[in-house]
């Protein structure tokens, strides 16, 4: 590829593509990511689709969060369980609400603990209201609204704090 | 404190440009390519049913960590390793490294890495990054894939260390424990590039090499059975296109990297062979840019009945074929050493 047709302005995510010269020789060359640069909006697009059809299933009790939160973050069940620590066909159960509904603190902090949210968040969903309807905070671009929702961990590990601030501040 | 003379720079991929950033520190001048091409970096394997992964997927380099492996074992460079069972022995180790001005490279899941856009982060436990301070309750990092040195919160990068699941880091850090006085590039410029033939060409196992660049243009049109909706087919079309250019490949699956890595070994093995070679790589890594550029753009059309994915195929296809072609003119030429 020769250098000047790798030039991408995305100053959100650079990377180092190997690409050839003027002078003929082969070298690195820091530049925008392309696909971010030109189809960001649409991964966004699709990823607000994905959680709208997923809330609706847990809000219908058809799934439950755990299930909710693996396919969001693209996790295989395999996976998850190695992460969790247990075995396939208990994550399974754990899809269904009225089994997820005996688990215990100890398992939720395990899986929070994977998919990086507060405890907390297997039973809530946080949502912002942007031009006239709902989205979820877990997937908003930090951009796109004026207000953020910014969770953090305490000392305490089964207490977080949830804060709705102006973004940018 | 921070390592004051650590020189942070970026780079295409992450274990290449931790090992290179390491070396260069000690004082070895390397270029990324380089270390890329004698650890045998490049690679194909297409994983049609895996249980770690929710999706068919492929890879375009080495198993995680080989690098680091056989640059020990054709240069000659010596590295300290530590493995953890304990979290607070992982950081008390990274703490004592760094209070003895030693810059350290650390595997952990790329996920919990807060400086990362959120678009980026995904659960992969392969990422290395070269830690080089701290700050309060703040590690200094340094990352390959950012312009600048960010800061990581302790208890970030601890959940970084030791998250589980396949590839588990287990708080897996290493740094440099010696260089050789003398180092035959010659010789390890040549046993890198044979690997790389050999695995490309001769693993007896269908879904690796040329052989797995055959079976993905043959599955991928089957891709659609695999998905949710359409616009979950979309995400995973587009996610070929990610995993040839922005996943820290320097461009078209690594093969623009190893194209630069044959011209500086052309010079230094004196094989201008090696020079011709090298063009023709870039090409094929033009092949593979269009293939990504043309998965990208029908994921965002939407435009994914057979025909095109038909036309996808044909196009993995292709790379398979051209590339089989390389390997066997790139074997012949390095067998003459």
């Amino acid at each position: 590829m020769k250098e000047r047709e790798s030039i991408v302005n995305c100053l959100e995510q650079q990377v180092i593509l190997y690409v050839e010269k003027e002078d003929g020789k082969f070298g690195p060359i820091q530049t925008g990511s392309y696909i971010s640069a030109n189809y960001l909006d649409d991964y966004f697009s699709k990823r607000k689709n994905l959680e709208f059809s997923l809330r609706t299933r847990v809000i219908d009790g058809e799934i439950s969060p755990i299930y909710y939160y693996m396919v969001l973050e693209d996790l295989s069940i395999s996976e998850l369980a190695k992460r969790i620590g247990i075995r396939k066909s208990t994550v399974k159960k754990h899809f269904e609400p009225k089994c997820f509904a005996k688990c215990s603190v100890k398992i939720l902090k395990k899986y929070s603990s994977v998919f990086n949210i507060p405890i907390a968040n297997l039973l809530q969903i946080v949502l912002i209201k942007i031009d006239g309807h709902y989205e979820s905070s877990s997937v908003l671009d930090d951009k796109t609204g004026k207000l953020s929702v910014v969770q953090s961990s305490t000392d305490n590990p089964y207490l977080s704090m949830t804060k709705i601030e102006e973004s940018g501040k | 404190m921070i390592i004051e003379n650590f020189k942070h720079k970026m780079a295409a991929h992450c274990e290449s440009g931790t090992i290179t950033s390491l070396l260069n520190y000690a004082g070895l001048q390397i270029s990324e390519p380089l270390v890329f091409g004698i650890s045998s970096g490049l690679f194909f394997g297409y994983f049609h049913k895996m249980k770690s992964f929710p999706f068919p997927t492929f890879i375009v380099r080495s198993k995680p960590g080989q690098m680091r492996v056989n640059i020990a074992k054709r240069l000659g460079i010596k590295f300290s390793e530590h493995s953890f069972h304990k979290n607070e022995e992982g950081a008390r180790k990274l703490d004592e490294l760094l209070n003895n001005n030693i810059p350290t490279a650390s595997q952990v899941d790329f996920y919990y890495l807060d400086y990362v856009p959120s678009w980026e982060r995904v659960h992969i436990n392969v990422h290395f990054i070269v830690v080089i301070g701290k700050e309060d309750s703040n590690y200094i990092i340094s990352d390959s894939y950012f312009p600048d040195l960010v800061k990581l919160k302790s208890t970030l990068l601890d959940s970084s260390r030791f998250a589980g699941g396949t590839m588990s880091p287990k708080g897996f850090i290493f740094h440099i424990a010696g260089i050789p006085s003398s180092i035959d590039y010659e010789a390890a410029i040549v046993k890198g590039i044979k690997k790389v033939c050999f695995n490309m060409l001769h693993i007896p196992l269908p879904f690796l090499g040329v052989k797995g660049i055959r079976l993905f243009s043959k599955k991928v049109v089957d891709w659609p059975n695999f998905t949710r909706d359409n616009e979950h087919l979309s995400h995973e079309i587009m996610k070929i296109n990610i995993l040839l250019e922005d996943q820290g490949t320097g461009g078209a699956g690594f093969r623009f990297m190893y194209a630069t890595f044959l011209q500086e070994a052309a010079g230094i093995l004196h094989k201008p062979e090696l020079s011709d070679l090298s063009r023709h790589l870039m090409e094929i890594g033009d092949g593979w840019r269009e293939l990504s550029l043309f998965a990208a753009r029908i994921g965002k059309n939407r435009d994914l009945g057979p025909e095109k994915l038909k036309q996808l195929s044909g196009l993995i296809l292709n790379r398979a074929e051209v590339e089989e072609k390389f390997f066997n003119k790139l074997s012949k030429v390095i067998n003459k050493t």
